[in-house]
């Protein structure tokens, strides 16, 4: 908990580096994933061992039940030929069980008993019979004729011969009426070896039990007479066919069909299944460990390859943001995400240090166009002229005309100057047109008329001063014709968010190229300022759709307008 | 440069780390599913090996063997007297490098150096049947010999005979068990007024020795009517010498041990009595302590005592005395 606050605190610190947030987030959602698989992986995998366990128990039980049973069958049939033979004459049954012995090296001895349990007759594999015998183990009094199997037990008849056996017995009735019970011991020999060879798992084997309990064979015999080992007889007794678990143990238990034999198979859970899915998790646990401590060392190198590049970007930003003149920015290198945003860094920065360098350059430039077009105002010769023409009328006592041309020529020079601002109302412009026209228009003798077109609502608004007078300048210099009636038509208009001023006259024009040329070139006539200043200067003011456009026909007419911005004077901060 | 350099290092070092993760993947996969061990070696070193009794017992040992996957050696003296070959034998086991020695003495001091110098070459020593003095034995196995002497002497108060004249035939005086059965019977009989020791013989363990020593002693001592012997031999010994006398009506044994002769004096009246020791248990255990000491598991005692049963004529053929006196093979 106090983990997650310091963490959730340092992010929001930013103090928590980007690989650490990878490499931890890769961690975490592997590791879940990999917990997920592993549950489900070993659950998967206990239920399949569980049910490989008890199917293979089964498997072995039920082969053994199967030679067994065969085995049963083969002796019920033995008993069934030397039941047969017992109505034979006395040789040849004797014979015959002789041979019998002989063949069957399981069979240890064939036996007649009479009713009373005396010995008759027998038949052994060369074995001396006691002169005495003390408690006849092979013969017990049957109450039927049906086949009696008896539990195991030491056949003790012969000399220095004590084998366990198996008893098989029935009764019969000889010809003479009287009843006789056969008896044949068997040595587990034959079953045994397949028994013992059972195994389930490591040390899971089988036994053979009867429906009492009593073990009739087992592969550990000899440990279970020395009291080592102990079976569930019990518990055996009261399980049905089929598998049974009981504290770790998988008792799988068939009954043969032609006796009360049940053959038990005993395999242990904890070697089948335990072990092997201990041993299987083991083996997981490695690969998951693996994967986790890969994921890590991946994460943290994915982070290192993305995470320290990405920091060296980010000072390279903050340096530029200190001190983007002198900036130098040297491509950071990593992975293709960052190159690009390198790149476009690197790009950006170039951009902006060209934009910087061309606002200072116009900077420069209005700078030096509007102290131009100060000085033209200035411009001496005009001057000169101007007084000149002045003098001349008061020599002549045109006095009145005289003051309204030094009256002219004062409000030119006062809204040329206008407190150094650059920007004044249309108004004012217009005023200054006309006092610069009323000048001209003395001075030219009045050959050429001039209008005014002028729209009220435009008078408010604000222009680059000394705009139309170079207009009109270049109209009556360049374009009228002072041979005839020279005629100039200045408009102001507006025209949706702008305003056009134009200066028309009906001079000799000017072809296509000319125009354009005027607008590139510096052209000083007479010391006065160009179209192309005020185009420059209504371009770095108000942007590039703005300023001047020349349409002309030869000999005809010249249009010049001013394109503008409608500035009000309310927007603008003197 | 510098940074390709660096990412060729991490290839290097990763390509290192999965081959390693994979290496031992693998071994333990294989350590796993194979279970490849070298086999622990057990060498069982006995007084004997023709009896009934130490067969026996080799074949407890040999089951254990199987059961625990071991490598189970069988070795013992041409005769029970021989201490000098079964230290031979222990050294010769050290030297052929066996991990455990399951052991049982025939002198209960002779053997003590062999032993020891066995224990400090760092072999398990565990002791059936017959201890021998040293301290430095990992576990002993064996029927608690002074308790099978008060149960032969159970056995001979038992009878209905008013006057017990006692004979004692025992075997060589040097073997721990032998002297500890003895103790144990007279201790148990001789406060008993009806019991009488007539003689007490100490032999060789052999059938003809017993045999001849049992003659002379009741050619002696006409009047012995119990004879208490200690071994599987000296037991058949004592059953001839009966037999030869003739005098299995009026003599009581009360012998030691069996086999199939020893059996059928049971059951033919040589012998009265039989106290049977557990020789499979004997040498399955031994063997199963040795596996577990070597396996470092938890030994909750040192000493074991397997059972005896007193097995007499009318019990013989009882289902659970069955198993006691025959093996099965």
């Amino acid at each position: 908990m106090k983990l997650k606050t310091n963490i959730l605190k340092k992010i929001r610190e930013r103090r928590i580096s980007l690989s650490f947030v990878m490499t931890g987030l890769v961690v975490c959602i592997v590791l879940v994933a990999c917990v997920i698989g592993v549950i489900v992986f070993t659950y998967c995998y206990v239920n399949s061992m569980e049910e490989n366990a008890v199917t293979s128990s089964e498997q072995a039980v039920s082969q053994v039940r199967n030679m067994v049973s065969h085995y049963t069958e083969d002796m019920q049939g033995i008993m069934e030929m030397v039941r047969i033979n017992m109505g034979e004459a006395q040789e040849e049954r004797s014979e015959f069980f002789q041979n019998l012995i002989d063949i069957r090296k399981d069979v240890e001895a064939i036996t007649v008993h009479s009713e009373e349990g005396k010995l008759i007759a027998y038949w052994s594999n060369g074995q001396e019979l006691k002169e005495q015998i003390h408690t006849n183990l092979s013969y017990k009094k049957l109450e039927d004729e049906g086949l009696f199997i008896s539990v195991p037990h030491v056949q003790n008849l012969f000399k220095n011969y004590y084998p366990w056996v198996v008893t098989f017995s029935q009764r019969i009735k000889t010809e003479d009426g009287e009843n006789i019970q056969v008896s044949m011991d068997i040595r587990f020999s034959n079953i045994a070896s397949y028994v013992d060879k059972v195994g389930i798992g490591a040390h899971g084997y089988c036994f053979i039990a009867d429906t009492d309990g009593n073990i009739v064979y087992h592969p550990q015999q000899q440990l279970i007479y020395a009291g080592l080992k102990e079976e569930q007889s019990e518990k055996i007794r009261t399980y049905r066919d089929g598998s049974h678990t009981f504290n770790g143990v998988i008792y799988t238990i068939h009954t043969l069909e032609n006796c009360d034999w049940r053959i038990v198979g005993v395999s242990y859970v904890d070697e089948l299944v335990t072990v092997r899915v201990s041993g299987m998790i083991r083996v997981v646990m490695f690969v998951v460990i693996t994967v986790v401590v890969t994921t890590v060392l991946a994460g943290v190198l994915l982070a290192k390859s993305f995470s320290k590049p990405a920091k060296e970007l980010a000072a390279a930003m903050r340096r530029f943001v200190r001190e983007a003149e002198s900036f130098e920015f040297y491509p950071v290198k990593g992975t293709e995400e960052i190159v690009a945003l390198s790149d476009s860094f690197g790009h950006m920065v170039l951009q902006i240090q060209e934009l910087m360098e061309k606002v200072r350059n116009e900077e420069i430039t209005l700078r030096k166009t509007e102290l131009n077009a100060l000085q033209a105002q200035i411009n001496p010769h005009f001057l000169y002229n101007t007084l000149d023409s002045i003098a001349w009328m008061c020599e002549v006592g045109r006095t009145k005309e005289a003051i309204e041309m030094v009256n002219a020529l004062a409000r030119l020079f006062r809204i040329s100057i206008s407190k150094g601002h650059e920007l004044i109302t249309v108004k004012q412009e217009l005023q200054h047109a006309e006092c610069y026209l009323k000048i001209q228009k003395f001075r030219y003798k009045s050959q050429f008329n001039y209008t005014f077109q002028v729209e009220e609502s435009c008078l408010g608004y604000l222009c680059n001063k000394i705009t139309l007078q170079p207009l009109i300048e270049n109209a009556i210099v360049h374009g009228l014709d002072l041979s005839e009636e020279g005629e100039i038509l200045i408009e102001v208009f507006e025209e949706e968010q702008d305003i056009i001023m134009t200066v028309y006259d009906n001079g000799v024009g000017m072809s296509t190229e000319q125009c354009e040329e005027i607008l590139q070139k510096d052209v000083h006539q007479k010391g006065g300022i160009g179209i192309k200043n005020v185009n420059d200067r209504i371009k770095i003011y108000f942007g590039e759709q703005y300023g001047v456009t020349i349409s002309s026909e030869l000999d005809e007419w010249t249009k010049v307008e001013i394109r503008m911005p409608k500035i009000s004077e309310e927007s603008y901060e003197m | 440069m510098k940074c390709n350099r660096k990412s060729k290092m991490i290839v290097f070092f990763l390509s290192i780390y999965f081959v390693i993760n994979v290496c031992c993947a693998c071994s333990i996969t294989e350590k796993e599913w194979t279970g490849e061990h070298s086999k622990i070696q057990v060498a069982v070193i006995a007084k004997s090996t023709t009896s009934a009794y130490w067969k026996t017992t080799f074949a407890g040992a040999s089951a254990a063997g199987t059961e625990y996957n071991l490598d189970v050696s069988f070795e013992g003296p041409e005769n029970e007297e021989d201490y000098e070959t079964q230290n031979q034998m222990i050294r010769k086991a050290v030297e052929n490098g066996v991990d455990a020695i399951v052991f049982s003495a025939v002198d209960y001091n002779a053997n003590v150096e062999a032993v020891n110098e066995a224990v400090s070459a760092g072999v398990k020593i565990v002791i059936i049947d017959s201890d021998v003095n040293s301290d430095l034995v990992s576990a002993r196995i064996s029927t608690d010999n002074y308790k099978a002497g008060k149960m032969v002497g159970e056995a001979v108060l038992s009878g209905t005979e008013e006057v017990l004249q006692v004979g004692i035939v025992n075997f060589d005086e040097h073997s721990e068990n032998g002297q500890q059965r003895e103790k144990g019977f007279l201790d148990y009989v001789e406060a008993n007024e009806r019991v009488t020791i007539v003689s007490s013989v100490n032999v060789n363990s052999t059938i003809e020795e017993a045999k001849a020593a049992t003659i002379k002693m009741l050619k002696e001592q006409p009047q012995i009517n119990i004879i208490v012997t200690f071994n599987e031999w000296t037991s058949l010994g004592v059953g001839y010498a009966v037999q030869e006398l003739d005098v299995a009506d009026k003599t009581r044994v009360v012998a030691f041990d069996s086999n199939v002769v020893s059996v059928g004096m049971l059951e033919t009246g040589e012998v009265d009595a039989l106290v049977v020791q557990n020789p499979y248990a004997m040498g399955y255990l031994g063997v199963e302590y040795a596996w577990m000491l070597l396996n470092d598991d938890k030994i909750r005692e040192t000493n074991i005592d397997t059972t005896t049963t007193l097995i007499t004529r009318d019990n013989m053929y009882a289902p659970e005395n069955q198993k006691v006196l025959f093996s099965f093979e």
